[in-house]
């Protein structure tokens, strides 16, 4: 009885693929580079790019995270969907938002000044 | 579900049992219950990052509305402070990654003084939080009406202040929770209850260290730096 459950632990182990800690170290230092490069570029004066520059690393770093630290790398698919619909969630809130912010008539946005 | 895997009907045949302390009656294996403990974690962190959607897209429509303000009040928070915390939050993410390691390969103290280095970290960022928000709160930078700072001519400053409060206080009630939960499982390592054979709420502990970690990943950028 004993054996047959140090066996099935064993098994989802097995699935669950062991690695080494060296993994985890490159991972955290490319990350620190990466901090490292985003504050650099961030004090750079790059007009409208800075804002996809930085969210282009951040997403990077947030990936990074995801995969390997939180071992979505490794695990089966049900984990990674449940991930992934909540972040296109997060997408379709933020362009039904926008695309609403964007094509409206300008005196209706509170920055617009007063109603001519 | 269960009847179409193999491994779930051959637990059933053996019984329920003398089963080990951490395995629920109700599953037909240890196999299905992890898999059911960390559907269940990654359904909670999905409802998180819906969470901080609310506050991510507040962010980008006052950002969108104010630009000139939002880069204005970039500008009074303290890169370096942010900077620092980012590397304090990271490393965190490192040393519980590696202490989750540790107490699945059985080395217990190893996984204790991980453990603990993590929780360190934790402190240390509120500790840093801490002064960023005495200097905030000492120059009147405050959300709502009790927003008195001066420094900053255009519409919408307070809006900055009050977003940069609620997301960076959110995130920072968060680190207090990870950092408790991760204490409690500290403990539990101690006392030898997780270990080789079973680690699984070490793991889930560290995944909700890794979303605090991952929400600031993108709090840092978009409130300091652009």
């Amino acid at each position: 009885m004993a054996d047959k459950q140090q066996m099935t632990t064993g098994s989802h182990e097995e699935h669950h693929e062991v690695h080494g800690i060296s993994r985890y170290v490159a991972i955290w230092l490319i990350l620190l580079a990466l901090t490292v490069l985003t504050v650099v570029t961030g004090k750079m004066d790059l007009g409208a790019a800075n804002i996809y520059i930085a969210m282009a690393i951040a997403t990077t770093k947030a990936t990074l995270v995801v995969l390997f630290f939180m071992h979505l790398w490794d695990e089966g698919g049900v984990n990674r969907l449940v991930f992934a619909v909540s972040i296109l969630f997060l997408l379709v809130l933020i362009l039904g938002v926008f695309g609403d912010l964007t094509t409206r008539i300008p005196f209706s946005l509170p920055n617009s000044g007063p109603i001519p | 579900m269960s009847s179409s895997d193999p491994h779930a009907a051959h637990a059933t045949s053996v019984g329920h049992h003398k089963l080990p302390w951490y395995q629920a009656h109700h599953f037909d294996d240890i196999k299905t219950q992890v898999h059911a403990m960390r559907l269940g974690m990654w359904l909670f962190l999905g409802t998180e990052v819906l969470l901080f959607a609310g506050l991510f897209l507040g962010y980008a429509v006052y950002r969108w509305l104010y630009p000139a303000t939002f880069q204005a009040g970039a500008a009074q928070l303290d890169v370096t402070m942010g900077c620092i915390n980012t590397i304090v939050l990271i490393t965190s993410s490192f040393f519980v990654a590696w202490g989750y390691h540790a107490v699945k390969m059985g080395e217990r103290k190893k996984g204790v003084i991980l453990l603990s280095f993590t929780i360190l970290c934790a402190i240390v960022f509120l500790v840093i939080k801490y002064f960023e928000y005495a200097h905030k709160f000492h120059e009147g930078m405050l959300p709502g009406k009790f927003y008195t700072f001066t420094g900053i001519n255009l519409p919408g400053a307070n809006i900055f202040f009050a977003v940069y409060f609620l997301s960076t206080g959110l995130h920072a009630f968060h680190v207090i929770v990870g950092a408790s939960i991760l204490a409690w499982l500290t403990s539990r390592v101690f006392k030898g209850k997780y270990g080789r054979e079973y680690h699984v709420p070490v793991e889930l502990g560290a995944l909700y260290w890794h979303l605090v970690d991952l929400i600031w990943i993108f709090l840092f950028p978009l409130l300091y730096l652009i």
